[in-house]
């Protein structure tokens, strides 16, 4: 399947044209060298720190040595304590679910507020628009910080809800400007035909709209999963019952522990080392993010615009 | 602006009235974002008002006695104020200049890439360092860069160089901030460009091959004009938050030799503000940020809309 | 369209209703039931371990027997968290009816007037206050001639040690440094004369990490303290009658300071010391890459800590050596405090008449019932006693008290220890390491770490902390001047005593002189 998609889209790249003149030319060949040279430097760039902390998170106990020799610790040696103790720690799937709900509620909430949002702003012809634009720009640009938005949250009653953990960031300006970016780039044609064939502005956005931003409409609902995912500054101030607690919550203290235990004779880690426990919680946590991303670059195919254009 | 005006506005000004009805599930589409935009944003600048106050705990935020701008001129006023602004400044415009070009032309890459399986590889680890929390990336720096155990002193050792002690070092510091912010980050903000990649016509590509363009002109004259509107908000979007320069990096990765160059407007605020209840100045430096950004994004959307028609922000 | 619409409507309350989990209301101080209701922030134990399981029996004891119905939430395992979290608490006027908090903060919440005056409670809880409340406690938590919290004892004092590799000065014939001189001479072996025989130049004299605050360790810090009172200015603050004030203003520091740059320019530190955080460092030492080291008692030698470096070096050993001897004679491991958690009652609390409740549950806590529950958990569950009335883990496996089923039923065990004899030998119990069969035991760490010499800087914890920008002058001047940033001459260092003063630094020296006068805290 993979094979074929390649196939496809090297068809929309470089496509076999009905007379034979047009052929890669030598700029285009050095191109393709240039891209490919970038690509494989980007991935040792990207790979050698990522290997480095992968491997960290296997590292047995009693590991000696340089952190360049640990990047060559055969497999055989790995040691998987650290994964282990995290499992097998009591807070940890308390944690994790918590996370979860945190992740669906948020994105849900945070799409069904912001699609809307950035619809409105990219109907060019609704009066006020300029209005909307400036009133939806200024909290961006003005971040009072802490304290007024934990008032906020205490005087609405949200404290120690989950939702207070993504609520205040359901509608992130950033996103919605991004997406009416991309909504302002849909053929007006297509908006318009549609109007004149009677439909509502909210048909519109489901049924043109929608179908035709499924790419932005993933990929602004992954940024808003990751950042409510990650979130620890809202959970530590807003929730209190320690049974609601969100992974960012329990990663930190682990990370931060040595800090403060006094009575250190003591870990929740049994054998593993502190290092490896770190590394391993970086990966724990970034699981759920790595299984939807593939899915979500299923969306990403190119033309996909185009292609509904002409259909 | 008035260039702008497409033709069908050029028609006669229709009656406002009309407008507002012929528009009004519209506004009903928006009522509720609207309703929770409100409360969730204006809310907290109303609660902004302590900046301007002396906060008092029991007193809450309107009880509070007013003491004007005594909170800004505490801060313009403090010993590393021009120190401060210089960091900010010099890492936010630093992250722009570095960050912004790298994952643009990764994106670009990735696009263009016609090698199936490196193309999926880049794509899929490009932003996985993104995941990495700054604790963790403090982990990371140090395993590479540590003066007598990171893997590329150990590589300058093994040319018979002297080791570098990267992250306490004024001269190398900075560049470690951003260089290990691109390296988080480009996969990540990369996302973004090539969503708008995919939404490029592929017939113009098949149509400059035709005319005899080569790759690298069609990178300059569609790929990149048909993304610039992404770029140009994402930039506007970048310099609205310019005194933002990173506190969570600058916070792990900071330390006393480095103070000089390191420490930011945020970092201030957190070891002044927030550790020592001083929240009306911690307030009154956000809105003093705010200012800031409004002016750059007001000035930069004007040189945008007039040099770009129909990319500026508003 | 108006479906639509009221679907949206729908799923979004259905959103924030479905994820929101019974908040905590605030409630009168009686309930319905007759119970009151305690709101208590508690610092965990085991910071990474879990927070207490809603089955505790503890929460059925409290109230059934003395009606109180306990709310326990873990405060963050890092200070400046905990700070953030209190401090925006009480901004909102919300803090709970008893936490823990740091001095420093304790005095802003004091200024605001969110915390109650406790010096009428301590009467009320006769049992605790004989165990954990003496004069130096109370003095911890008085501000302006009123108690404003309870100061439980923390870490107990003195419980670290300058140790060496004994194993390396034999391999060289070398004897146990002395005085300065020799430990230099020590240092210079164990960096350039392959201590470790391992035929690579991987190994430094010195290892150390930046661990320093406001208070008591002030920069370079702790880890370097045998080397800073060797020139008698180890802390912070001296608070000897002769020279009280900041140790900065005496010559010998600059003395000091002379000698640490040294340390890094002959190489003998390692070079990683200004980058490390402390789990670096404790790492680097299992893996053998310095052979001295400042360490805590229980870090060097508790079982689970020692157990790495034993399987690495069989015949490795550390041994606790007296602080070398300064140009003057002066010798000190470095400077001690008394440790103490600061429990305070906010003002709400007291106001809504619960005060007494809530010394009715510390008081309990230091009952025998209480103290055992949540030192150690439950007797046949988590611990059993050995013949010496000691709570050891048997083989009760993981739902001992150090297990990982277990350890969770004591994370409040902070709020009851109070360095007892039964909690050290419970805590650091005898036992042999795995690879090399040695016979080890972190009480006995503890007490050869205690017998040597220590400057007593008692009360450091109360003195006032600097302006932020004080304390980043101070510290960022001292790191610039040991990494060579700045050349360590007298005149740069006249510069930086003139700058310090001028920024604010003599404002903070006085206030501490007037406060060390006026508290007593003068020797």
């Amino acid at each position: 399947m993979a094979e074929a998609k390649t196939k496809k889209e090297r068809i929309h790249l470089k496509p076999k044209m009905h007379n034979k003149t047009v052929r890669p030319t030598r700029a285009d060949r050095i191109f393709q060298i240039c891209v490919d040279v970038f690509m494989v430097l980007m991935l040792i760039i990207i790979l050698i720190p990522l290997w480095s902390t992968v491997t960290l998170s296997f590292r047995p106990n009693t590991y000696i040595g340089t952190y360049l020799q640990g990047m060559f610790l055969a497999p055989w040696d790995w040691s998987f304590d650290a994964y282990k103790a995290l499992l097998g720690n009591n807070g940890f799937l308390m944690a994790f679910t918590n996370s979860c709900k945190i992740l669906v509620g948020g994105v849900v909430c945070a799409l069904l507020l912001t699609i809307p949002l950035a619809y409105v702003m990219s109907v060019k012809s609704m009066p006020g628009r300029k209005a909307l634009t400036t009133i939806v720009l200024i909290p961006y640009i003005f971040d009072v910080g802490m304290i007024p938005a934990y008032l906020l949250v205490q005087n609405i009653g949200l404290m120690d809800h989950l939702a207070a953990v993504f609520l205040p960031g359901a509608i992130s300006t950033y996103n919605v400007i991004i997406m009416r970016q991309f909504f302002d780039g849909i053929p007006a044609e297509l908006k318009e035909s549609a109007r004149i064939d009677g439909c509502s502005e909210v048909q519109i956005l489901l049924r043109i709209v929608m179908p035709l931003s499924k790419a932005i409409v993933m990929t602004i609902g992954l940024y808003y999963g990751v950042s409510f995912w990650n979130n620890f500054f809202n959970a530590m101030l807003y929730i209190q019952n320690s049974n609601l607690n969100p992974l960012p919550i329990l990663l930190r203290n682990i990370l931060m522990a040595a800090g403060m235990n006094e009575y250190v004779e003591v870990s929740a880690f049994g054998n593993a080392p502190i290092e490896a426990i770190k590394a391993a919680s970086v990966f724990m946590s970034a699981i759920p993010m790595v299984i939807a991303y593939p899915f979500i670059q299923k969306y990403f195919t190119k033309g996909t615009l185009a292609g509904a254009v002409k259909g | 602006m008035k260039k702008k005006d497409s033709p069908e506005l050029m028609v006669p000004k229709p009656n406002l009235r009309r407008e507002i009805l012929r528009h009004k599930d519209v506004y009903l589409l928006l009522l509720i974002p609207f309703v929770f935009y409100i409360v969730f944003k204006y809310v907290p600048i109303f609660n902004a008002q302590i900046a301007f106050k002396n906060f008092r705990a029991r007193d809450g935020v309107l009880g509070s006695a007013w003491i004007g701008l005594q909170n800004f001129t505490d801060f313009f006023n403090s010993f590393y104020f021009w120190e401060l602004l210089r960091n900010t400044l010099m890492y936010s415009f630093g992250k722009i200049i570095i960050s912004l070009p790298v994952s643009i032309i990764l994106s670009i890459a990735i696009y263009e890439c016609t090698h199936y399986a490196l193309r999926k590889t880049v794509q899929t680890l490009a932003y996985l360092p993104h995941f990495l929390s700054w604790v963790i990336m403090y982990g990371v720096l140090f395993a590479l860069l540590s003066p007598s155990s990171g893997i590329l002193n150990d590589i300058i050792k093994l040319f018979g160089g002297t080791p570098i002690d990267f992250l306490s070092s004024v001269h190398a510091f900075p560049w470690v901030v951003l260089l290990s912010d691109a390296w988080k980050e480009m996969g990540w903000s990369a996302i973004i460009f090539i969503a708008a990649l995919m939404s490029i016509d592929v017939s113009l590509f098949e149509a400059a091959m035709v005319e005899g363009a080569n790759s690298w002109q069609r990178v300059r004259y569609i790929t990149l004009p048909a993304i610039k509107p992404v770029i140009v908000t994402v930039l506007l979007l970048k310099i609205g938050t310019i005194l933002d320069a990173g506190f969570n990096q600058m916070y792990m990765l900071y330390s006393p030799q480095v103070y000089s160059i390191a420490d930011i407007i945020d970092t201030w605020v957190y070891r002044q503000g927030l550790l020592n209840f001083q929240f009306g100045l911690a307030t009154a430096v956000g809105l003093f940020k705010g200012i800031i950004g409004m002016i750059l994004v007001l000035v930069s959307n004007k040189l945008v809309s007039r040099f770009n028609e129909g990319s500026s922000l508003f | 369209m108006k479906k639509v619409l009221s679907m949206l409507l729908i799923a979004m309350l259905v959103c924030t209703s479905v994820f929101a989990n019974g908040g905590s209301e605030k409630t009168s101080a009686v309930n319905p039931d007759g119970t009151v209701t305690i709101e208590l922030w508690y610092g965990a134990a085991i910071t990474e371990a879990g927070p207490i399981p809603d089955d505790w029996v503890g929460y059925q004891i409290l109230r059934d027997e003395h009606g109180i119905d306990l709310h326990l939430s873990v405060l963050p395992s890092n200070e400046s968290d905990q700070d953030v979290r209190i401090q925006a608490a009480a901004a909102g006027n919300s803090l709970p009816d008893i936490f823990m908090v740091s001095r420093p903060v304790l005095t802003r919440l004091v200024d605001q007037g969110l915390v109650a005056e406790v010096d009428d409670y301590y009467a009320l809880m006769p049992n605790r206050t004989a165990q954990q409340y003496d004069a130096d406690s109370k003095a911890m938590t008085t501000i302006d001639g009123h108690s404003y919290g309870f100061a439980s004892p923390g870490s107990v004092a003195k419980n670290e040690g300058l140790l060496i590799r004994k194993d390396w000065l034999d391999n060289l014939g070398l004897e146990v440094p002395t005085n300065l001189d020799e430990l230099m001479e020590v240092m210079k072996a164990f960096t350039y004369d392959d201590p470790d025989g391992n035929g690579r130049d991987d190994t430094y004299g010195y290892g150390a990490y930046i661990e320093s605050d406001a208070t008591l360790k002030g920069y370079p810090g702790a880890r370097l303290f045998p080397i800073l009172g060797a020139f008698g200015v180890d802390g912070l603050w001296c608070l000897e009658e002769e020279n009280l004030g900041l140790n900065v203003y005496k010559p010998e520091f600059y003395d000091a300071m002379v000698y640490i740059r040294q340390m890094c320019e002959e190489g003998v530190m390692d070079p990683n010391w200004l980058t490390y955080k402390k789990d670096d460092f404790r790492a680097a030492w299992k893996q053998g890459r310095f052979g001295i080291m400042k360490e805590q008692n229980a870090a060097y030698a508790a079982e689970s800590n020692y157990a790495p470096f034993d399987a690495n070096f069989p015949d490795g050993e550390w041994i606790i050596i007296d602080p070398p001897e300064g140009p003057d004679g002066l010798a000190s491991v470095g400077a001690y405090d008394q440790n103490y958690r600061i429990y305070a009652i906010s003002q709400d609390a007291v106001d809504e008449g619960k005060a007494e409740k809530i010394c009715e549950l510390l008081e309990w806590m230091s009952s025998d019932e209480g103290y055992y529950l949540c030192g150690w958990g439950q007797e046949g569950v988590n611990y059993v006693l050995d013949e010496n009335g000691i709570p050891v883990t048997g083989d009760l496996g993981d739902a001992s008290f150090s297990g990982p089923d277990g350890q969770v039923y004591t994370q409040l065990r902070n709020m009851v220890f109070y360095n007892s004899d039964v909690e050290l030998a419970s805590r650091y119990p005898t036992y042999t390491t795995a690879t090399s069969g040695k016979t080890m035991s972190a009480l006995t760490a503890l007490r050869e770490m205690q017998s040597k010499y220590w400057t007593a800087a008692i009360g450091s914890g109360q003195m006032p902390t600097p302006n932020a920008d004080v304390q980043r002058f101070y510290e960022q001047t001292l790191a610039e001047f040991l990494s060579g940033q700045r050349a360590l001459t007298p005149e740069n260092w006249q510069a930086f005593l003139d700058g310090f003063n001028s920024i604010g630094g003599k404002a903070w020296n006085d206030e501490g002189v007037a406060y060390a006068q006026a508290n007593g805290l003068v020797r």
